[in-house]
């Protein structure tokens, strides 16, 4: 009976404890949901973000590039079909062996091993880096393949720019290339892997508006980095196409013209507007080999060549002007009334101030010189005494008024001002006072007057004109705002004078020129030649020889036609080429036959389509690759 | 009256038919609706497909249940018999894993045998429940709260918990710990002891803090502040909260966690399965799960209440236990309550000794419930085998 007993008590002791157990897990549940109703209902849209975070992956869609064509829409710059592929550190479980598993597809050179190891330490994992570009369509496939098993490897296409014809381009067209540190932060496009801005000429000048705006597109990715699906986003917008002022065929035949030249440069404008038509340069250099391929070799050749290819010598080549420049004077020596038309100031061969003496080109001298016919023979001694009696600061309003000592907003990078010296630019730049000797040279040119091609086309435009011509790479008519050019603060009468003078220089007997006037009925060119003395190394080495090819001076020649209607304003650079009138003279009055017969300012300009989608402007890549 | 009357003579054992008419088909329910959820879950981790794991999944609970009716309609009193044998079993296979087992994730948990594998320690789980609940019913009930009787279902506890530890497997060792320890207070041990125990063990716990292993040691850490490390053990953790969190009331949709279907959970089909479950159906379906689960305790509460002999209510009520802290311990740990510790959800994860081991538990569950009346006499309560019975008078 007591066992009995004892067994219903330890089984309702059992109840009892079995109840409590039971109401503490119900309990125990109760905090579950608790603590699920925290997570899931009070701090949900956290969560939610944080799992969108996770699965959501913004990626900028780069634009395509405007292309670049020529006045009648010849096409210089466009792009073509990239295919590439990208790797994104974070998703790559083992960087290395992920390389390795590509290379087995494509040759990864050791060079871009390292630099895409080297980027991968450096900037933030989650950004893509190219591993390769330019694959071919098995490699490509092969990769599409693979990249399902190789976590943080992508295919994709991208465009690449590829210059058409783009020798005689190269200095105007530029080149594209990576950003670098100081441009990356400027726009977030230029973190795309793989994408590149203007690095120079147009391409840089322009870059703004050939480069578009990306889009974007949201995909959504798995743990791995795998894009599962795509979920939509916006569409990037192609860049403005370009069409420039230049005309591609006059531009190759120049550069042909000029090319048995070391180094020379031609400019061409009209001389209404200031359309650059012809910008040639010699030697020039193939800008397709620098925008996808800068390997160290193209460079360090680059680097070796002695004329250095790369220069840009319209804009970039800072000469003195030599007698090119005695317009200046002339029109200074009229305006401020120091010289009169009709004087005439006896040139006997040199020019004595204190005692320094000043020799003309011509030993015997000139004789008694109007300014006409000082300008025609080009007689430095006239131009010394007009200096002289203006002095240099009135001598360089009037040089700046024409042109000199700037650069222009026209779109062109790289351009230099040349310089315009005066007493406070000298003090300025060298730390030294001014000497009245230096003020007579720069009469004629010389001294520490320097000025490039275009500075000199747009004088000649100037002179021609009496308008504030400036030089612009776009068609005038097609954009927004046409600005007609304002008249310049000169006495016509003035600039008639000086216009006789070098209508003289080329079509009157005794000009400098004259072996190179037109010869066209009814058209003449008015110019004036040049032969700047190149104070340079050939001095200071005791053995080199008079007659070295760079102890020569630089022959220049400046021209417009026709006369009574200007058109075309045209200049001409040979370095060491000997005189103006033997070297530069016949090139632009080559260069000016061609304008004045294909006459590209009197023909309709090409009109680019607007931007069209990014598919269709890119060039499929054929079978060629 | 009657007593004088009927032989005090073994009375038939109830027929087949008569033991179906006791078997609790509210408890068949409610496990294949939990079953059928994990298969759903399991379809939903695969992406749409039954392959590889939801269709083997239906394959171990119907073997599973099959195992379940066996164990159910067997006779109480075998299991009785065979309890001790069986814990000893059982704690061999589970002190051979350390030297012949499979090692998996840094834990040598299983034992293969040609391609199969299986957990001893799930075995043991079952082996504890059994064993003690043998114990009690041939230990006289004045001398449950006697120390020395206290002794060896102590030790019976301690054993596996030890070889648990030892593996490691913090989970398992912390379930026959709280099993151990509720059959011992159901089986009405004096509440003096559990008071001294719980002392005993806060007093312990800087021991305990410097024998864990690292990454023991990690796991705690990273409970209370994921962030330490949150690409390593601290994932986990990161991650199941954020899908949890993301589901929100309704859910994202069967098969629209993105958590879970783009690989950002781990061990989704396993132990992390709760919380896919709660990214998919959000609030309103993690609730219902968990009251499924309460439903079934209560329902195992309940029959384990009626049993009349202490053999049935304890094996019973220490399933249910089982239940509830399998339940408990996983779903607090993907939901960042208590360290990440690897315990299956039972009838939900991917597994097939788990499966087997739950589903089998149940049917002793129901088998306890279908000898609810029956009284063990004390001639059949022998310690290991039955008492001689004494011939009755003549």
């Amino acid at each position: 009976v007591s066992a009995d007993h004892a067994d219903r008590k330890l089984r309702a002791r059992f109840s009892r404890r079995l109840l409590l157990l039971g109401g503490l897990q119900a309990a125990a549940f109760g905090a579950l949901a608790w603590r699920l109703r925290q997570l899931q209902i009070l701090e949900s849209s956290e969560y939610r973000l944080l799992a969108d975070e996770n699965r959501l992956s913004v990626q900028l869609r780069a634009p395509t590039r405007g292309a670049i064509y020529d006045r009648f829409g010849k096409r210089l710059a466009t792009n073509r079909e990239n295919l590439r592929v990208i790797l994104i550190p974070s998703f790559a479980r083992d960087l290395e062996a992920t390389l390795d598993a590509v290379a087995k597809v494509v040759r990864i050179p050791d060079a871009q091993r390292e630099r895409v190891l080297r980027i991968a330490r450096r900037q933030s994992p989650s950004i893509p880096i190219v591993v390769a570009e330019g694959l071919n369509w098995r490699q490509f496939a092969l990769l599409n393949v693979l990249a399902p098993e190789l976590p943080g490897v992508q295919t994709d296409t991208s465009a690449i720019r590829v210059y058409a014809e783009s020798q005689p381009m190269a200095h105007v067209l530029g080149y594209v290339g990576l950003a670098d540190k100081t441009e990356i932060k400027e726009d977030p496009v230029l973190r795309l892997p793989g994408f590149r801005l203007g690095k120079a000429g147009v391409e840089k000048g322009f870059d703004r508006n050939l480069r578009g705006r990306p889009g974007n597109v949201q995909y959504e990715v798995d743990v791995h980095g795998r894009i599962v699906r795509e979920l939509g986003g916006t569409p990037s917008q192609a860049g403005t196409p370009l069409v420039l002022s230049i005309d591609h065929a006059l531009q190759a035949k120049a550069m042909e013209r000029i090319a048995e030249h070391r180094r020379a440069a031609v400019v061409a404008m009209d001389a209404r507007t200031g359309e650059v038509l012809i910008m040639a340069s010699t030697p020039t250099y193939d800008p397709n080999d620098i925008t996808y391929r800068p390997t160290l070799e193209v460079w360090q050749e680059l680097a070796k060549t002695p004329d250095n290819p790369l220069l840009n010598r319209t804009i970039a080549g800072q000469y003195p002007p030599g007698s090119t420049y005695k317009m200046i004077p002339a029109l200074a020596g009229l305006a401020e009334g120091v010289i009169d038309p009709k004087e005439r100031i006896v040139c006997p061969g040199g020019y004595s101030l204190g005692r320094a003496h000043f020799r003309c080109w011509k030993r015997g001298g000139h004789g008694a010189m109007d300014l006409h016919n000082a300008l025609k023979q080009s007689c430095d001694v006239y131009f010394y005494e007009t200096a002289r009696r203006l002095g240099i600061e009135r001598m360089a309003q009037t040089a700046l008024k024409f042109g000199f000592g700037a650069t222009y907003d026209c779109g062109l990078a790289g351009q230099l001002p040349g310089v315009v010296p005066t007493a406070a630019w000298k003090r300025r730049a060298l730390g030294q006072p001014w000497y009245g000797g230096e003020t007579v040279i720069a009469g004629i040119g010389q001294g520490y007057v320097l000025a490039t091609p275009l500075q000199l086309a747009v004088m000649t435009a100037r002179i021609a004109t009496g308008r504030a011509i400036v030089p612009r790479f776009t068609i005038a008519a097609q954009d927004e705002l046409p600005v007609e050019p304002q008249p310049l603060d000169v006495d016509p009468e003035h600039l008639q004078l000086v216009r006789n003078g070098m209508v003289a220089v080329v079509n009157e007997g005794g000009g400098t020129a004259t072996g190179s006037a037109l010869g066209l009925p009814g058209v003449l060119m008015a110019g004036k030649t040049g032969t700047s003395q190149v104070r340079s190394r050939s001095r200071r080495g005791p053995e080199r020889r008079s007659n070295a090819w760079d102890a020569q001076p630089h022959a220049l020649f400046v021209a417009y036609a026709p006369v009574d209607t200007p058109r075309y304003a045209v200049s001409c650079i040979v370095e060491h080429g000997g005189g103006g009138s033997r070297a530069a003279a016949p090139i632009v009055r080559d260069i000016m036959l061609q304008l004045l017969e294909r006459d590209p300012v009197g023909r309709p300009a090409f009109v680019a389509a607007p931007p069209a989608t990014l598919a269709a402007s890119i060039e499929r890549s054929g079978a060629d690759r | 009256m009657r007593m004088l009357f009927a032989a005090p003579a073994k009375p038939p054992p109830p027929s087949l038919l008569a033991k179906l008419a006791g078997f609790n088909w509210t408890l068949l329910i409610l496990v294949t609706t939990l079953a059928g959820i994990g298969v759903a879950a399991l379809y939903s981790v695969s992406g749409g497909d039954l392959q590889p794991w939801a269709s083997k999944h239906v394959v171990r609970f119907c073997f599973g249940l099959g195992l379940l009716f066996i164990i159910a309609l067997s006779e109480m009193r075998w299991w009785m018999h065979a309890a001790f044998p069986f814990y000893l079993v059982a704690l061999v296979l589970l002190a051979t894993v350390p030297f012949v087992g499979v090692e998996s994730g840094g834990a040598k948990r299983w034992l293969g045998f040609g391609d199969q594998s299986f957990q001893p320690s799930e075995l043991m789980k079952l082996a504890l429940i059994l064993a003690l609940a043998r114990y009690y019913q041939w230990l006289p009930p004045q001398k449950v709260s006697h120390p020395l009787w206290l002794l060896p279902p102590l030790i019976m506890v301690a054993l596996p918990v030890g070889l648990a530890l030892q593996q490691p497997d913090l989970g398992t060792a912390a379930l026959f710990g709280v099993v151990g320890a509720g059959m011992l207070l159901l089986a009405g041990v004096s509440l003096v002891y559990f008071i001294a125990a719980i002392a005993g063990v806060i007093a312990a716990l800087p021991v305990f803090w410097e024998r864990l292993h690292d990454y023991q040691r990690e796991r705690i850490l990273t409970l209370f502040d994921p962030e330490r490390d949150p690409l390593g053990s601290g994932y986990h953790i990161i991650q199941s909260k954020i899908a949890v969190g993301s589901g929100g009331l309704t859910g994202k949709g069967f098969m629209q966690g993105t958590q879970a279907q783009l690989d950002f959970l781990p061990e989704k089909h396993t132990d992390f399965i709760f919380t896919l479950v709660a990214e998919e159906m959000g609030f309103i379906g993690a609730v219902t799960l968990l009251t499924l689960y309460l439903c079934t305790l209560i329902l195992i509460t309940y029959m384990a209440l009626r049993c009349r002999s202490v053999f049935a209510r304890l094996v019973a009520a220490g399933v249910g236990l089982s239940l509830f802290a399998y339940v408990f311990i996983n779903v607090a740990m993907v939901i960042g309550l208590i360290p990440v510790v690897g315990l299956p959800l039972p009838l939900l994860s991917y597994g097939g000794t788990a499966m087997l081991t739950t589903l089998v538990a149940l049917g002793f569950v129901l088998n306890a419930h279908i000898h609810c009346t029956l009284r063990v006499r004390p001639e059949e309560n022998g310690l290991f085998w039955p008492r001689r019975r004494r011939t009755p008078a003549a």
